[in-house]
């Protein structure tokens, strides 16, 4: 083992190098790891790379990390000089050892200003990190920041592109901003495998979660096929983790979304019946070629879109939310005790109750004489009118949607193209009401000895009793 | 199907007396005995490191034994020519790493030892027109940094500088369902983001629009059956979030919709006998970080044998009324 000062400077140069040559060696290396090693092999490499995973053994690691952090810091102290690659290798090393140490990321943030670094590089590297520290903040904050690199560049070419521009400079620039959408989407795409990839790792990684928040937030504001894809693809998910909170959440926020900035309110649509909403700053790889594929039975980004210049229509939000009540109740049912899943259920009936007294509150604002009357009282008491009852046997996707008799009552419809869709036969779900969330908590409590799941039940109840009761 | 509730089991041997001149000691050693590769590792956040170590011997009335000036010094050289300070030298500044200095320096009554005009400057420059502040120049925007910012300013007399009306605003605007806060809009109720929230509203004077029942209701869904509390639904307990949900309480005035005695119970609990020192969840490594909130935790919980700790800044409130700074708690 290297005990003396330039020993332990010839082997940690030497190390740092193995770890560059590995990265050219293998371009596709996606995990790293510590093997435990407590003393060094003689003459052998501490870097180990087995088909696509890159191993340092534990015993370097105290002589390397204080080396490479030492020589960072002498030189943003500008005591010692570095040239470009050898900063490039030193951040590697260093943050695949410690990754939360910001200014290592700040100076390969310098590094891609001038131009030394590919945006695609710093992603790569950070996900490698994230491998082996899924939560690390500073990796997600600095993927954020390359993120925000890539957008901007994305704008300043769709900026020129407004500009006036004649012949072989507008072709290029054409050409130009193609690419670069294609580029975003992959990004897009790429972005949501880091993220599940770190959820996967580590249960309620809220870091993984909010970012993944923040570029569909950023970078497919307006794109509903994204969003509905997500909500498709995350419902296998959230089935396999039914404890993990920020997934569910995630679930929480992709509804709330769609139905806040996708469903076109029946008053903006006979008033400015604009797609705007549809406009998106990553056009999907195919916009006008909706997959057909049915994720899980669920409601798909095609089904959805098809309508209206891709609005949702009042229906297609009934359907939303009843599915999403249904998986809850099929989860809760199928893992008691689970205090994520009463959460789940505490916010999917918030939105649905929230969503149904503003569509009553603009009904009622507009003095539209046809309301839209979801009413909470007693099933028995309701009318149910004909219309109702189109479609209660019939099934969406393969879904069930008469699991359990549900009242719509009087339901008059604000959007002449869901009264078509009615006479067509199209499904009209239930509606989720007070009542019907108390019978479902009262089955449960019937029927479910787990303490855990009694506990839950019985706070949920009295969360709809006081949190909603009083707003409704 | 069985359910495994993920809490811990508190052993009946568990330490159940605090044990504060252990946890002196630990802290005074804490720094000299490191060998040089464990505090290359945690560099990145030593001037965190440093409050948390002297606020909680504050909190035991231990604060001379550490060493004054050479703290001061080291604040000193961390002070970039922008005015932030970072975490160590040669590291970059950041705001959460100012806010850190200047509470030391208040510990200290030392505030001008740096350039406090400069510090303004610099927590000024990183508010955004939407009100939020980003954590250094390069931009990332979390309700953290809203927090620091407000907090530095507070402690430094200088809160009219910056857009408090909008600076509100944008952390309203990162209020949930639940009546809980998350890092950006849309964004997850988290107990630490919750503690920053409410702490910012406390100190620019707008708790009333906070949504104190329903908020206190869903931290107090946080204490589990060990008496320990999570940060989110189905974590385990841990003294950290024991502290940012118990002092998010107190800040709202609902410290006593949770069982106090069970928490104490699990606080005292997560002690290491022989070393000094808290742990996340008892039976695991001690660290400051833990000692603080641990300490700070019994003494809003009422032990007197601990200064009372001002729930919005984590402070002594000693130190809090010599420099005339009450942050505002409902009741």
């Amino acid at each position: 083992m290297a005990e003396s000062e330039e020993e332990v400077d010839v082997l940690v140069q030497r190390v740092v190098k193995d770890i560059a040559n590995a990265f050219k060696r293998n371009p596709n290396i996606d995990e790293i790891g510590v093997i435990p090693c407590p003393e060094a092999r003689y003459n052998r490499s501490p870097i180990v790379l087995v088909e696509n995973k890159l191993g340092v053994e534990s015993w370097c690691v105290k002589f390397l990390l204080p080396y490479v952090h030492n020589k960072l810091l002498l030189y943003r102290q500008r005591k010692h000089w570095l040239d470009r690659e050898a900063l490039v290798d030193i951040t590697c090393t260093l943050l695949l050892l410690n990754p939360d140490f910001t200014t290592a990321w700040n100076v390969r943030k310098e590094l891609l200003q001038c131009g030394v670094l590919h945006p695609e590089k710093d992603l790569y590297l950070g996900q490698l990190a994230l491998t082996k520290f899924p939560k690390s903040p500073e990796t997600w904050i600095h993927r954020r920041w390359v993120l925000q690199q890539i957008l901007d560049q994305f704008l300043a070419v769709g900026h020129n592109k407004n500009q006036e521009q004649q012949g072989e400079a507008e072709q290029a620039n054409a050409e130009r901003s193609q690419q670069l959408s294609d580029h975003l989407a992959r990004t897009l795409h790429q972005e949501m495998r880091v993220c599940s990839d770190a959820a996967c790792r580590y249960p309620s990684n809220y870091n993984a979660w909010s970012h993944r928040i923040w570029v569909l937030q950023h970078m497919a504001k307006g794109n509903g096929k994204v969003f509905h894809d997500e909500l498709s693809s995350m419902r296998l998910w959230v089935s396999m983790h039914v404890s993990d909170h920020s997934g569910f959440h995630y679930r929480q926020f992709l509804l709330q979304e769609l139905i806040t900035e996708h469903y076109q309110t029946p008053a903006s649509a006979t008033i400015n019946g604009s797609s705007q909403h549809w406009s998106s700053t990553v056009p999907s790889s195919s916009p006008h070629q909706h997959s057909c594929t049915q994720t899980n039975g669920e409601l798909s980004g095609a089904e959805a879109a098809s309508e209206d210049d891709g609005q949702l229509s009042f229906t297609t939000v009934l359907q939303l939310f009843q599915q999403e009540i249904e998986l809850c109740s099929d989860l809760i049912q199928s893992f008691p005790g689970h205090e994520t899943l009463w959460s789940h259920r505490r916010h999917v009936f918030y939105l649905w109750n929230q969503w149904k007294r503003e569509q009553q509150h603009q009904c009622s604002s507009r003095g539209d004489n046809k309301s839209i009357h979801l009413n909470d009282s007693d099933p028995g008491m309701s009318e149910v009118s004909p219309q109702s009852y189109a479609g209660r046997e019939e099934s969406v996707n393969g879904q069930r949607h008469a699991s359990e008799p549900m009242e719509v009552d009087r339901v008059s419809l604000p959007n002449p193209h869901d009264s078509k869709r009615l006479k067509r036969g199209v499904l009209l779900p239930g509606t989720l009401t007070l009542t019907s969330e108390h019978s479902f908590v009262n089955s449960i409590l019937d029927s479910c000895c787990n303490p855990e799941q009694r506990r839950f039940a019985v706070a949920y109840k009295k969360w709809l009793d006081t949190v909603i009761g009083l707003q409704s | 199907m069985g359910t495994q509730v993920k809490d811990v089991i508190i052993k009946p041997d568990a330490p159940s007396a605090l044990l504060l001149d252990k946890h002196a000691d630990y802290i005074a050693a804490y720094g000299s005995k490191k060998d040089d590769y464990e505090y290359t590792l945690s560099e990145y956040l030593r001037m965190s490191g440093i409050y948390w170590g002297l606020t909680v011997m504050d909190l035991m009335s231990q604060l001379p034994r550490m060493n004054r000036q050479e703290i001061i010094d080291f604040i000193k050289a961390c002070q970039h020519d922008c005015g932030g300070i970072s975490a160590s030298i040669g590291h970059d500044p950041h705001l959460l790493y100012t806010l850190s200095a200047v509470q030391i320096l208040c510990l200290y009554d030392s505030v001008d030892a740096i350039d406090v005009d400069r510090v303004v400057e610099y927590v000024k420059g990183l508010q955004q027109e939407d009100g939020s502040f980003a954590g250094d120049k390069w931009g990332e925007i979390d309700t953290r940094f809203s927090f620091c910012a407000v907090a530095t300013l507070a402690l430094l007399g200088k809160m009219d500088m910056i857009n408090v009306d909008k600076a509100v605003e944008f952390v309203l605007s990162c209020m949930n369902f639940d009546g809980g806060f998350g890092c950006r809009p849309g964004s997850e109720s988290h107990a630490g983001q919750i503690y920053c929230c409410t702490g910012f509203l406390s100190l620019t004077g707008q708790l009333h629009q906070v949504n104190a029942d329903l908020l206190g209701w869903w931290l107090c869904e946080r204490q589990l059956p060990s008496g320990g509390l999570n940060g989110r639904p189905e974590k385990l307990p841990d003294v950290c979030y024991s502290w940012w949900v118990l002092a998010s309480l107190k800040i709202i005035g609902r410290i006593h919709w949770i069982d106090k005695a069970k928490l104490q119970t699990f606080i005292l609990a997560c002690q290491d006998e022989e070393t000094g020192g808290f742990a996340d969840r008892p039976g695991d490594m001690v660290d400051p970080f833990h000692t603080l909130f641990g300490v700070a935790g019994l003494s809003l919980l009422g032990d007197e044998q601990i200064k009372p700790v001002n729930p919005v800044l984590c402070m002594p409130e000693d130190v809090l009324q010599r420099i005339g700074l009450q942050p505002d708690l409902l009741s």
